[in-house]
């Protein structure tokens, strides 16, 4: 049993920590992944691919720990995922290069996080299909050359790959709290040949929700980073801070506080940590559901009490948006409920388990 | 990063559980599988069982009959022993008098104390906490006066779980007034046979007896009887904090009480959404923190000494046992099957004792977030 990272490892953990601790806000690093192999990770040996899941947990703990907006988890994360699994090895190629930018658009109205509520349809017509319907919450949609879309083919979903500016794709764009890129996506009657399938028809569901939960996990790993920098700085702010001629460090009730932010930061760790594990295991697909959504249930409720309480301790100047706990908070909002918030994935917690055979006592496995 | 067992380990883990399912006495198992009190008579049958096995001391050095088991091993033990429904064996003895006798014993102590902690013919309790010194165990006030080559100890100690089976009690007793209140305290073991030597059981909210309160009146203990350097014993009292860290998150017993719980909710064909909503975040928490102890483990097994990262697996440890138990009852409503509101009842008793967690949040923001 170990935990220590290997020397590729620790190296990723290293280029990265470097970059999210330099100047990044505001500019696109798309050349710039695509240079240090970033968008290869998870991807196949053949496509210059390495590393997998924990691989993608260092990154994005580092992207978490630095505030780096970008869209690695929808472009490179879901996408990547979606296109490994349905071995569409073309598309995935040039995603790795940097030369194609590929966002996934699967919500809808009303459907509350569940990738298999659609009501886009897809209707054959000759040796097209025409996808009628609204998608909503894209993720960076903005700089994706490509949208990967469900749709409803008769009863089964089915993954479609569509230029983003096709003829009768209507964006409408949205300024996100946390400065992300997000939009709506309507589809009025978009012509679709046969061979922009991505997998096979009607079998769309599997590949989505195995990108998602791979997506998720890489969630709860910027989670991680967010939360241990919300809490490094409320920890130094508060040794600083000096009321009633001491540092408010110093008092009782915020060592406490601050001590059950390290306990949820520790919680995190180890489900964003389990979730990258399950998912290097993803033979069966229940236990993948159950472990991923578990660790969104963690991470969404330590993330929850980490922020509220990081500007809690900081008082007053937690509130200005001039200091950067504030950002750190509401991007920490944003990732508890992205692909599914604590009460979506308790229930596909409930649901997979509910499904799964009765817990074994480990034989030796943990 | 490799999270699976060894082949090594996982065949230990066989050895161990066949062992437990095959030397249990069913009798035991049954008491401990229903929650029902152990008698004294239960937790010796199992010592000397375990004794026999060579397996009761997995934390002494081998040259003191130990097991010679690592981190890991020791934590697959503890692991079966839950899954087993065996009985945990009461510390006091094996894991917290016999290291500390180990380390700053003399030969003498060890030779005349290790040989019956290990064979379970001498049960032990910890004299550690007075009425007025409880958090504050430094400003404890049983004083021990060097008459000659006795001590004359006078003092309270309260709250110590079966000295009325133990024969021996370890005492922290103030040998001198000195202006440091940590300073002065020795490390002394007390026959609970010494005239002067009382016993007084204290009855908790649910009914059991499992604590007391011991009196010294002018009892009279030879000065050979104190562990190591008269004023030590503040140092060995912390030395056996940090010692005593291991399996205090109780994660397989959890995950026992758990699975008890479905099936509890499973025969009474409880199917309230809130509560199976509950269960689940509690599961979910249990499995976070199952994970955390085994990132500790790594460390502990990779060198590192076990440190304040103990104080997490205390606090949501017992946190999570509490949320268990009071999940029992809310399934089973008032007046429900009497032996699970008095384990609500007891169990609020595990925030409070082995440092309580307001404790040990203090632990946490001194020694990691350096407060």
């Amino acid at each position: 049993m170990d935990f220590t990272l290997s020397p590729e490892q620790l190296l990723i953990k290293d280029s990265v920590a470097r970059f999210a601790a330099g100047e990044h806000a505001g500019r696109d690093h798309w050349p710039t992944f695509a240079e240090l192999g970033w968008l290869a990770i998870g991807a196949p040996d053949d496509l210059g691919g390495f590393g997998g899941p924990l691989e993608t947990l260092l990154l994005m703990e580092q992207f978490g720990r630095g505030l780096v907006v970008s869209p690695y988890v929808s472009q490179v994360v879901l996408a990547g995922t979606i296109l490994r699994t349905t071995g569409n090895t073309e598309l995935l190629g040039r995603l790795v290069e940097g030369e194609d930018r590929v966002a996934v658009a699967y919500e809808e109205p009303h459907a509350r996080y569940d990738p298999a509520r659609v009501a886009t349809t897809a209707v054959r017509d000759g040796d097209d299909y025409v996808l009628t319907g609204t998608k909503v919450r894209v993720l960076d949609p903005a700089t994706a050359k490509t949208l990967i879309v469900s749709a409803r083919t008769g009863d089964e979903i089915t993954l479609f790959a569509l230029p983003s500016d096709a003829p009768n794709v209507v964006h409408e764009r949205f300024a996100a709290e946390d400065g992300y890129d997000a939009g709506n996506v309507r589809l009025n009657g978009v012509r679709a040949g046969a061979s922009s399938i991505v997998g096979q028809p009607g079998e769309g569901l599997a590949p989505l929700e195995l990108g998602l939960d791979h997506a998720t996990a890489a969630l709860c790993a910027e989670g991680l980073g967010l939360m241990s920098t919300m809490l490094e700085a409320t920890v130094e702010y508060t040794k600083q801070r000096q009321q009633f001629g001491v540092p408010i460090g110093s008092f009782q009730a915020l060592q406490h506080r601050m001590a059950e932010m390290f306990i949820e930061l520790e919680l995190a760790r180890s489900m964003a940590y389990l979730a990258a594990m399950t998912l290097g295991e993803e033979r069966d697909p229940l236990a993948r559901r159950r472990g991923i959504s578990a660790a969104k249930v963690q991470v969404a409720k330590s993330g929850r009490f980490v922020g509220q309480n990081a500007i809690q301790l900081h008082g007053g100047i937690g509130m200005s948006e001039e200091y950067k706990v504030g950002h750190y908070f509401k991007r920490m909002t944003i990732v508890e409920r992205l692909l599914g918030d604590a009460d979506f994935h308790l229930a596909r917690y409930l649901a997979a388990r509910g499904v799964a055979a009765k817990t074994e006592v480990p034989a030796g496995v943990a | 990063m490799d999270l699976a067992f060894s082949p090594e380990e996982r065949a230990f883990r066989d050895e161990v559980r066949e062992f437990i399912a095959t030397h249990l006495p069913p009798d035991v198992r049954r008491k401990v599988q229903a929650g029902d009190p152990l008698v004294k008579d239960d937790y010796a049958r199992w010592h000397r069982i375990l004794h026999e096995r060579g397996w009761v001391a997995p934390g002494w050095p081998v040259e003191h009959d130990g097991t010679g088991w690592g981190p890991i091993e020791r934590h697959i033990f503890l692991e079966e022993i839950s899954y087993g429904w065996a009985p945990r064996l009461l510390p006091f003895g094996l894991h917290m008098v016999a290291p500390v006798i180990i380390e700053f014993g003399n030969d003498e102590q060890r030779a005349r104390y290790l040989p019956k902690i290990h064979s379970g013919e001498e049960f032990w309790c910890q004299g550690y906490s007075e009425p007025g010194a409880g958090s504050d165990l430094a400003s404890l006030q049983t004083s021990a006066v060097r008459e000659g080559d006795e001590y004359v100890v006078n003092g309270t100690k309260t709250w110590i779980t079966a000295a009325q089976w133990a024969d021996w009690i370890f005492v922290l007793a103030r040998t001198e007034r000195a202006p440091k209140k940590q300073d002065g305290i020795s490390f002394i073991l007390v026959d609970m046979k010494t005239p002067g030597v009382t016993v007084r059981p204290i009855e908790t909210i649910d009914g059991g007896r499992e604590i007391n309160e011991v009196h010294l009146e002018n009892a009279r203990v030879p000065v050979a009887n104190r562990v190591g350097g008269e004023g030590e014993g503040w140092n060995i009292a912390k030395f056996l904090l940090e010692h005593e860290r291991t399996g205090t998150a109780g994660i397989a017993g959890c995950r026992q009480q758990i699975e008890a719980l479905h099936e509890l909710l499973a025969h009474e064909k409880i199917d309230d959404r809130r509560l199976q909503e509950r269960v689940a975040q509690v599961e979910i928490e249990l499995e976070a923190l199952a994970f955390t102890e085994l990132r500790t483990l790594a460390a502990e097994s990779a060198g590192k000494r076990p440190g304040p990262e103990s104080s997490i697996l205390k606090i949501k440890g017992t946190e999570i046992q509490q949320a268990i138990s009071e999940l029992a009852l809310d399934a089973l409503g008032p007046y429900a099957e009497p032996h699970l509101a008095k384990k609500y009842f007891n169990y609020r008793k595990t925030s409070i004792y082995a440092g309580s967690n307001e404790i040990q949040k203090n632990i946490i923001a001194k020694r990691i977030l350096k407060l």
